[in-house]
């Protein structure tokens, strides 16, 4: 009980470090997250290129030990699931970077925020002016169509 | 807890109401994704309706259940000298319930006192003014803000800032101010009004606010249609009076209980896009009933009533109340 709670909140800690994914890792996340619970044998035939056996057994182990997987064990062989799906995952994700950087020295919290503003800014700008084209070719449209 | 004759028809009224707001609540709530779509293939003045009907719903059925059947049971099936425990359910229940409405009546005090307040603030910053087309007089504030808005519930004023009036052509104007005349015939601010007054259906959360968000846009895209009054010139002036006050930047924190030309801002975009694309919708008469149908009508309502207030029926409720007691 208690090597089970310790477990427990060393991945939670963990997790909230380690939601940055390597190459292989975020591969491997893909995979479970189409196909749901997997086994090792069944993810290695799915990778996009040939590997160990025991690289992707390590690479799962380290994914659920960093809390981003859940595992069971049936006869010999774990069976992996994600913790949570992908959009909370990235959620998390940008939740951690907005935190990091609020979290830090006052000059980037203010970095952090004039970027976010001028983004949402841009992005406003630019749909203003794609909905300005479309109603100036509305009322062309709509000119041609009084004209006899 | 031993409580006297009046007290526990409070404390029975207030459990009922609980009980009967939930379960309808929730009724609506697990029936509100269909609701939506259905509502998405109906003109959306149908669909406004529709959805506010199914907001106030479970209010109206809780409310008229309490007055129409638990008071008349009680007070006729009740002995007034007995003195009867009120269990621990009940009790809970109807603190529950009064939790419930405390909570609305609250909300609605705020956004009313809210609403007054802003009106008294732009009516001393501002100066009145008329408008062509405009049978009241219109606040006109004097800054860049992107304001025009219509608040108040029984009297709704117009308030339009300097800017805005600045901003918009003439016709840009006019079909803006169309908009908001919308937003008074179909008394929109009252309807807020309601839906402030009808709890949700938990004290602390509510899960009916994706339906009135629907409403909300809903009731936008009904105001733009009448705007546009089948006129398609008059639509592509409006989705630029949009576009316009949309690039002033962000409005003034308005009150609930007043609607504004850009009152989802989120929704711009697809309003827009309705505006150009979508042959405006010529507004419908007023519907009125026939005197037939208004006869039927009166007549099933009367039906209605007297059956549930048949001695049977009352007795069946005052089983449940007894039951509710327990």
């Amino acid at each position: 009980m208690i090597r089970f709670l310790k477990n427990r909140i060393a991945r939670g800690a963990n997790l909230r470090q380690s939601l940055a994914l390597g190459t292989l890792e975020f591969e491997l996340m893909e995979i479970l997250w189409s196909d749901g619970q997997s086994s090792v044998r069944d993810v290695v035939p799915k990778l996009s290129r040939p590997l160990a056996y025991t690289t992707v057994m390590t690479t799962l182990d380290r994914l659920f030990k960093k809390g981003l997987l859940d595992r069971r064990k049936s006869d010999r062989a774990f069976f992996y699931s994600p913790s949570f799906s992908r959009l909370e995952w990235e959620r998390r994700r940008a939740g951690n970077l907005v935190a990091g950087f609020l979290s830090g020295a006052h000059p980037s919290r203010e970095l952090l925020l004039s970027c976010l503003l001028e983004a949402v800014g841009e992005h406003d700008a630019t749909l203003l002016d794609e909905l300005e084209k479309k109603i100036r070719s509305r009322r062309k449209e709509l000119l041609r169509q009084e004209q006899p | 807890m031993m409580l006297p004759y009046l007290l526990r028809l409070l404390c029975l009224c207030l459990a009922s109401f609980f009980v009967l707001n939930v379960a309808a609540g929730l009724l609506v709530r697990i029936s509100s994704k269909s609701t939506i779509r259905f509502a998405e293939s109906r003109t959306p003045r149908a669909a406004a309706r529709l959805l506010l009907a199914l907001r106030l719903l479970p209010f109206a059925l809780a409310v008229l259940f309490v007055v129409g059947l638990c008071v008349p049971s009680y007070l006729w099936l009740e002995p007034a000298a007995t003195s009867e425990r009120v269990g621990p359910i009940c009790a809970t229940l109807g603190l529950l319930g009064a939790a419930t409405l405390l909570i609305s009546v609250v909300r609605t005090a705020n956004a009313l006192f809210a609403s007054l307040r802003h009106n008294r603030l732009c009516r001393l910053t501002g100066s009145e003014t008329r408008m062509p087309g405009e049978s009241s007089p219109v606040v006109l504030v004097e800054n860049e803000a992107p304001l025009l808005a219509m608040s108040g519930m029984l009297r709704p004023r117009l308030l339009i800032s300097r800017g805005v009036l600045r901003a918009l052509s003439a016709e840009e104007l006019d079909a803006a101010l169309r908009h908001e005349h919308a937003h008074r015939t179909s008394r929109d601010n009252l309807k807020r009004l309601l839906i402030l007054l009808a709890p949700d259906i938990f004290p602390f959360v509510r899960p009916l606010r994706s339906l009135e968000r629907t409403w909300s846009r809903f009731a936008e895209w009904a105001a733009d249609d009448q705007a546009a009054a089948g006129d398609s010139s008059r639509a592509v002036f409006l989705a630029a009076a949009l576009v316009q006050v949309a690039r002033m930047g962000s409005g003034p924190s308005l009150p609930f209980l007043s609607t504004s030309l850009l009152a989802c801002d989120r929704d711009l975009s697809a309003r827009v896009d309705r505006l150009l694309h979508t042959t405006p919708i010529a507004p419908a008469q007023t519907w009125q009933p026939r005197p037939l149908l208004r006869s039927a009508g009166l007549l099933l309502a009367g039906c209605l009533a007297a059956f549930l207030l048949a001695p049977p029926t009352l007795s069946l409720v005052h089983e449940f109340l007894e039951l509710l007691l327990r």
